[in-house]
């Protein structure tokens, strides 16, 4: 699951993130942080059987949870291969195979849009 | 050793070994390039990329009345009209006329929707004349109905090119893709080993007349490409900048959409994918050795486009098998690689080109004359009139706010000056903010009287050795109406606002 976490300035002190991962049988991954005296985001990716629990224990705990269901697709008949997405990708999810075919990674996508506005033959688009 | 003739004669027998790019560098390495060159009649190359200098000449034939084209539409996207009445050549750079399409559907796109067979919409425009009577016409073109559809490409097939990076804090859209910030990615472009001109890189089998893959149809070298040169440092026998180019010519009506694409490069315009392979006669071991040439042995340099100038910096020299591998070492950081062409497609069309000339479809040619191989470097556009740099533009008094300024008189200051930005400095006047008229008006709505909180403290800025021309590009990208000048020692020196710049090139 990925989700970005939003927390307000009463919280961003705690130590819910060691918590979580203490408690909750889950892999977690930060994928991108931004968080000032105003408060904080966080797009985090979540794996491991404890997914739920360690969810609905973020939001008791005061965090905004808001799962992203956006997935990267590709046009077969416009994709060229020519790779320039590939190194604008942030997490990663956009690579090639041996054979040099454009290949993504739906599930690693955060939906950033920023391979969508590069592809020179608009083969590459993001949707819920 | 071996000639042309003899090829061809094995071609037709169906005796000829032909072998990719990538298939002769192994072979060499293991067998070495006596053998290789016995054993091997023809390498195939192949690349497949962005390749703005291309374009071509349609004859749409005459209406009745007859008209003389003086300006023609394709689908909204002007091609050159100053020939003959009915010629006209379709660049494929060309954005659409249409703002709301603007760089989206451009020339390359025209091309490729001709050689899809698709309808486009042609609209002329002409002055009149006593024998072309006729002053507009609007109609449907296809491919098909067209008498000559000929792409013809100044420029194609760089022998080698140099990959990009960008230095500055932000996101550079060129023509070698979306480069991120701070060296956030590295693009490339060249097909590496199996690159046409790297594999014979003193042109001893290639020139005039030599027929090639282009773009699915059998097409022609005509010559050396624009900006073509010879002079450049090499190593391992291949330069390891541009070098060589190739001017191609081929049939639109054979081309396969496949192996041609119109595409854009975001926020810089629209190009064409041209896909192009051409075959090399092993005519001996000195020419089997040269395409025994690997990713590892071509030398790249990879320069700073943040610096948008003739000559840009050169940040790393690598090589095409260390680009390859997705990831290169700037400045003791990992940064992501992207190929700007399709090493997919480059391998296809090697791939394609073999099995023409194994089914005896394709036969080589030899060139009526060879490209040249030395003695030519490109020269530069040198601009007559002296460059205007900001410091050069006339100072006005300097006029500057502190920090603990009270908002009135900040106003007051910039209502006497008939200005609407002052820069923010320290008492060692060092930037620390900007503050504008309307940062000012904010501030009295708000009721804030700390200019602190309402300055811009991200400031974009001028230095003085800067061409007018880059700040002009500035304050147009940024959508702003003035910046501070800095000098080298950080120091804040005036102001250069819309105003100034538009009143310096009014004045040209």
């Amino acid at each position: 699951m990925k989700a970005w976490l939003t927390f307000s300035p009463k919280i961003v002190s705690n130590s819910i993130i060691s918590n979580l991962i203490k408690n909750y049988d889950i892999d977690f991954n930060i994928l991108r942080a931004d968080i000032t005296p105003e408060g904080g985001k966080m797009l985090i990716e979540i794996s491991g059987t404890q997914q739920k629990q360690a969810a609905e224990f973020m939001e008791k705990e005061g965090i905004h949870l808001n799962p992203i269901n956006k997935v990267v697709k590709k046009d077969e008949e416009k994709c060229i291969d020519c790779g320039a997405c590939i190194s604008l990708c942030p997490v990663k999810a956009i690579n090639t195979t041996e054979d040099w075919t454009v290949e993504v990674d739906d599930l690693k996508c955060v939906g950033c849009n920023f391979c969508t506005k590069s592809c020179p033959t608009r083969a590459i688009w993001v949707t819920e | 050793m071996k000639t042309v003739e003899e090829i061809n004669e094995r071609i037709k027998d169906g005796d000829a070994v032909v072998v990719t790019a990538a298939e002769m560098t192994a072979l060499v390495k293991e067998n070495g390039a006596k053998k290789a060159a016995e054993e091997v009649d023809v390498v195939t190359t192949g690349t497949f990329g962005a390749m703005c200098s291309s374009g071509a000449f349609l004859n749409f034939g005459h209406s009745d009345p007859p008209i003389k084209m003086s300006r023609t539409y394709l689908n909204g996207v002007e091609a050159y009209s100053g020939l003959a009445s009915v010629d006209a050549y379709l660049g494929a750079t060309q954005p659409n006329r249409k703002p709301d399409i603007g760089l989206e559907y451009g020339g390359s796109h025209v091309i490729e929707d001709l050689i899809n067979g698709k309808e486009i919409e042609l609209h002329a425009e002409a002055y009149g004349t006593d024998c072309y009577p006729l002053t507009v016409i609007k109609t449907q073109i296809t491919l098909e109905n067209l008498n000559q559809a000929v792409m013809l490409n100044p420029r194609n097939c760089y022998q080698n090119y140099a990959s990009a990076t960008n230095s500055t804090d932000e996101t550079l859209y060129t023509y070698m893709g979306t480069l991120l910030p701070n060296m956030g990615n590295v693009s490339y472009s060249s097909a590496g080993e199996l690159s046409p001109l790297l594999n014979d890189p003193y042109f001893q089998t290639m020139g005039t007349g030599t027929r090639i893959f282009l773009c699915g149809a059998q097409g022609y070298i005509i010559g050396e490409g624009t900006q073509f040169a010879t002079e450049v440092e090499r190593k391992n026998g291949v330069p390891i900048t541009t070098a060589g180019t190739l001017m191609l010519k081929g049939n639109m009506k054979e081309m396969d959409a496949e192996y041609v694409r119109g595409a854009t490069m975001p926020k810089y315009g629209p190009t064409l994918y041209v896909g192009a392979g051409i075959p090399i006669p092993i005519l001996n071991q000195e020419i089997a050795q040269r395409t025994a040439i690997s990713d590892e042995e071509i030398v790249c340099q990879i320069v700073d486009y943040g610096v948008p100038r003739r000559n840009r910096p050169i940040v790393k020299e690598t090589n095409y098998h260390e680009l390859k591998t997705g990831a290169i070492e700037l400045n003791g950081m990992e940064v992501p690689t992207s190929p700007l062409s399709s090493q997919k497609k480059a391998l296809e069309i090697a791939l394609k080109l073999k099995e023409w000339i194994d089914k005896g479809e394709f036969y080589l040619t030899s060139p009526v004359e060879k490209l040249p191989s030395k003695g030519y470097t490109v020269k530069p556009l040198e601009i007559q009139k002296p460059r205007t740099l900001v410091k050069d533009l006339k100072g006005e008094t300097l006029i500057l706010a502190h920090p603990n300024d009270a908002i009135n008189e900040v106003a007051k200051k910039m209502v006497q000056n008939n200005i609407n930005h002052l820069p923010v400095v320290d008492d060692n006047n060092k930037l620390l903010g900007i503050v504008t008229s309307w940062d000012v008006a904010n501030a009295v709505a708000r009721d804030k009287n700390n200019l602190t909180d309402v300055m811009t403290k991200k400031v974009i800025i001028a230095r003085e050795e800067e061409p007018v021309d880059v700040i002009a590009r500035r304050i147009d990208k940024n959508k702003i109406s003035g910046l501070p000048i800095i000098d080298k020692k950080n120091q804040v020196k005036g102001m250069v606002t819309a105003e100034d710049i538009s009143r310096l090139m009014g004045g040209d």
